[in-house]
């Protein structure tokens, strides 16, 4: 099922459909699909978690059962959850250190290119998860020096539990919505990231993910804490193999941004084409902090994604710029939350949506002002580009004002490629595929270029490939 | 669609409920909606649903379920050349064309009503029509109008709204081909009135429908606009102007529906709130569907904020299938008067409460005064002129 593009190792580069292989499926094998206490039982066992988690989790799968599916949205209803493999374990320890990771996931891993940005040390530390567990994970000197925590979210709660015990689910409570509720019962890996009060991660620390075993559910759990004035850029990116059944991916990230720190939290999301993408991404903003989502979408059947900011603090400010891309059979409905509950605070959200040979996109947001949270100013932004007559693009935000002294505006724009602007490029000798695609990098530049460069690249390699076949 | 699908029943985390949603895909495109006549077709209302979850369904609760009163109702209007009104049987016709209720409460007049009001245009040269409605009193009703437009004809229709209330009701808008009508609903009640409406329209070939809605009264008032532009060149404009004062409840869901090559629609509703537990919703729903390429389409919702204790909800919603399309958008803001206008004119030696008064009577008869009856232009900046007065700080 997967041997197809190993046959063709000149593709280099990231990109949806290089990704479509996957190793031998080792790991998978003996776990067991489908959702119960004992599953749930099993995975806080192996993971040798205090009874307080334990607790939660089952809990939190109570909470499951019980929360119907959300009745707003894209169509779930092509999810088995008994079929799907809650935990998978890949190893049975953590390894130390690139040489000891077995072959095939070294090999995942090159053809990521993992190792090259290590070497170049353009990555502060690569926390890769591979079937559900953090296999790898190195940390460099110097921000242990600095005091940063950069960990994989199972050890660090064996290491750092007073994290854990003051913040896990603070932000994103088990019953906040159905999935959220999933992901704590099950969750499994992720990222934990402490930044000490006054530090500045001066590189973005990033983080890859992969779902590797068949009809998987990856359940990541992230949390990330930046004490007073700190600063810190976190990446993620996803991609994912392609199978012929669909999987399941729900993460909970959870982020503390406290008085006067700054947290930027990048992702580029390609999951292959069958993943039911619903992530839960929230974060809070203290007294003059700043939170800053970066949201490509790019793979997956679906997806459901609406980072928040919850915008706690006086002067605290929030900005969202997505860029979502959706293809044939794909619907990204994606968007962004700010809610201010202090006063002077202000956010920002700019979302460019491209759908094409019948994909679908959508932004779905809200806004709101609360009656405390006086001299607060938000601007929404949505555009979306229509490259054909079958695709489709939607724009759902809401907006709720309780306060008077505030300034809110909201605006979409709709735009198709012209038959003007293709011919204008064509007459000056550029082929109309390169137009189009001209067309497109200029239209998601605005946020291309808060990407860190190699993203930025990809990101335009990714819409190049994507636009092919759509002319002509 | 005719109503939510259900999967895999009995699957771990699909299973039936008591809560119900259990499994549902969500309806997915504002068109296909589950549509009845029939009350008790409609689910319950929880006023936990997307449709309800921002009106305060408490103090509605009989115009959504109670029994309702469907009899005809005492009107006054004058008679005008070319425009004929006349109480029709449940089983006439000309009702069920523009539209069927996609609610509980709009269900619940459907069923009620036992005679319906046509008004009827045929006449040719612009006429004006004024219906007045101001003794409802408290007794709960239902009612169903049909407002038709023969081709080629014009008029401006005015249903003017006075007095108490506990309503539910209808309103078909048949636009035939070629025809200019005008419609302006005007809600004037006393604070008790509760008002539930819905206006389907079907504006027909290169037909040209304006909407206007005027809320100013009511304890609770909910008017929901849909304009269906079902053929070749139908162009539909919807406007709207809402004052709330404290306690009021004024909420409008507009939707605009593009079906048919080469339509238009603009929609622009503006809105301003003030004192303790003013509330507005606005919803704006278009639906840009693959059937309609050249479609032009935009528009917006600004709300002013006058003072604390207030809430507006503002949502624009666009879904758009086709790529071949002239142009789309939305707009919305919220917020206070406009500082620099305001310091603008009292640089110019304006008082600053005379300037504050200036800078909200023009944000909103820029509604107004695309009307285009001069009658009712001055009655309604005679309106405006007390609410801004009444509500102190301007």
């Amino acid at each position: 099922m997967s041997d197809v593009l190993i046959e063709r190792p000149e593709l280099d580069g990231l990109g949806q459909y290089e990704f479509g292989w996957s190793d031998p499926d080792v790991a998978g094998a003996s776990a067991r699909r489908g959702l119960s206490n004992e599953v749930v039982e099993d995975i806080s066992r192996l993971k040798d978690e205090p009874d307080w988690m334990l607790q939660r989790r089952l809990n939190a799968l109570k909470i499951f059962d019980r929360k119907p599916m959300p009745t707003w949205g894209a169509d779930l209803s092509g999810i088995d959850f008994d079929n799907i493999k809650y935990f998978v374990r890949s190893t049975e320890k953590q390894a130390s250190s690139w040489e000891e990771l077995p072959e095939e996931i070294k090999n995942t891993y090159e053809r990521l290119g993992i190792p090259e940005a290590e070497r170049q040390r353009l990555v502060a530390g690569v926390a890769a998860q591979y079937e559900s567990e953090v296999v790898y994970h190195q940390i460099r000197e110097d921000l242990e020096e600095q005091g940063v925590l950069f960990l994989d979210t199972d050890t660090a709660l064996k290491e750092h539990p007073e994290f854990f015990e003051e913040y896990f689910g603070t932000v994103i409570p088990s019953g906040d919505n159905k999935f959220a509720a999933l992901n704590t019962a099950v969750w499994s890996g992720g990222s934990f990231v402490y930044v000490p009060p006054g530090v500045h991660v001066e590189i973005p620390l990033q983080a890859y993910f992969r779902i590797n075993t068949e009809n998987m559910g990856q359940f990541e759990r992230t949390l990330i804490i930046a004490d007073e004035g700190s600063y810190v850029h976190y990446i993620e990116g996803c991609t994912a193999p392609i199978y012929k059944s669909d999987s399941l991916h729900s993460a909970v990230v959870e982020i503390i941004v406290k008085k006067n720190a700054r947290v930027r939290y990048t992702t580029i999301q390609n999951w292959s084409s069958n993943v039911y993408n619903l992530v839960t991404k929230r974060a809070v903003a203290h007294e003059g902090a700043t939170m800053e989502w970066v949201d490509g979408n790019i793979g997956s059947k679906v997806t459901m994604k609406y980072p928040s900011i919850f915008l706690m603090g006086e002067h605290a400010k929030g900005e969202t710029l997505s860029v979502a891309f959706a293809g044939p059979g794909q619907h990204q409905d994606a968007g962004a939350k700010m809610i201010h509950m202090a006063p002077y605070t202000s956010s920002n959200i700019l979302s460019k949506s491209i759908a094409r040979g019948g994909g679908r996109t959508g932004y779905r947001g809200e806004v709101r002002i609360d009656a405390k949270a006086h001299h607060s100013a938000n601007t929404v932004n949505c555009d979306a580009l229509l490259v054909d007559t079958i695709s489709r693009s939607d724009t759902y935000p809401a907006i709720d004002i309780r306060v008077d002294d505030v300034q809110l505006g909201h605006e979409a724009t709709v735009s198709r490629v012209s038959e003007e602007q293709l011919f204008y490029l064509q007459s000056r000798g550029i082929e109309e595929a390169e137009a189009m695609a001209m067309i497109v990098r200029g239209f998601i530049e605005p946020i291309a270029r808060e990407l860190p460069m190699e993203y930025a690249l990809e990101l335009n390699k990714l819409i190049e490939m994507s636009m092919e076949g759509s002319v002509g | 669609m005719t109503a939510p699908t259900t999967t895999a029943p009995g699957q771990h985390g699909f299973k039936e409920h008591s809560d119900g949603g259990w499994g549902l895909v969500p309806v997915q495109t504002r068109s296909e909606r589950f549509t009845s006549t029939q009350h008790d077709q409609h689910p319950p209302v929880t006023g936990r649903e997307q449709e309800w979850k921002l009106t305060p369904v408490d103090r509605i609760r009989e115009l959504i379920d109670g029994e309702l009163d469907g009899a005809d109702y005492p009107i006054e209007h004058a008679s005008v050349d070319g425009v004929t009104v006349e109480w029709i049987g449940r089983d006439d016709a000309r009702i069920g064309r523009a539209g069927i209720p996609e609610e509980r409460a709009s269900a619940n007049a459907w069923t009620n009503f036992a005679k319906a009001l046509a008004i009827t245009v045929s006449g040719e040269e612009p006429s004006r029509f004024k219906l007045d409605r101001s003794q409802l009193g408290d007794t709960p009703r239902a009612a169903h109008t049909v407002i038709t437009a023969k081709p080629n004809s014009q008029a401006l229709v005015l249903l003017q709204n006075t007095g108490d209330a506990r309503l539910s009701e209808n309103v078909e808008i048949v636009v035939e081909d070629g025809a200019n009508l005008t419609v302006v609903t005007l809600q004037e009640w006393d604070d008790s009135a509760h008002h539930l409406a819905s206006h389907f329209a079907r504006i027909g070939r290169d037909a040209t429908l304006r909407h206007i809605q005027v809320s100013l009264g009511g304890g609770v008032v909910r008017v929901n606009p849909s304009a269906h532009l079902a053929e070749q060149g139908a162009n539909g404009e919807l406007l709207g102007l809402y004052f709330a004062d404290a306690g009021q409840h004024l909420e409008q869901r507009v939707f605009v529906h593009h079906d048919a090559p080469n339509t238009r629609s603009r929609v622009n509703y503006k809105g301003a709130l003030n004192g303790e537990g003013a509330r507005t919703v606005w919803v704006g729903d278009v639906l840009i569907a693959r059937s309609a390429p050249g479609t032009d389409s935009y528009e917006q919702n600004r709300n002013l904020v006058l003072s604390d204790g207030t809430r507006a909800d503002s949502i624009p919603n666009l879904e758009i299938e086709t790529g071949q399309i002239e142009g789309a958008g939305h707009a919305s803001t919220t917020g206070r008067f406009d500082d620099e206008q305001l310091f603008y004119l009292q640089s110019r030696g304006v008082p600053e409460d005379e300037a504050r008064r200036l800078v909200v009577l023009g944000f909103l008869l820029e509604i107004v005064q695309q009307i285009g009856d001069a009658e009712l232009e001055e009655r309604l900046e005679a309106l405006l002129e007390a609410e801004v007065a009444a509500s102190g700080r301007a």
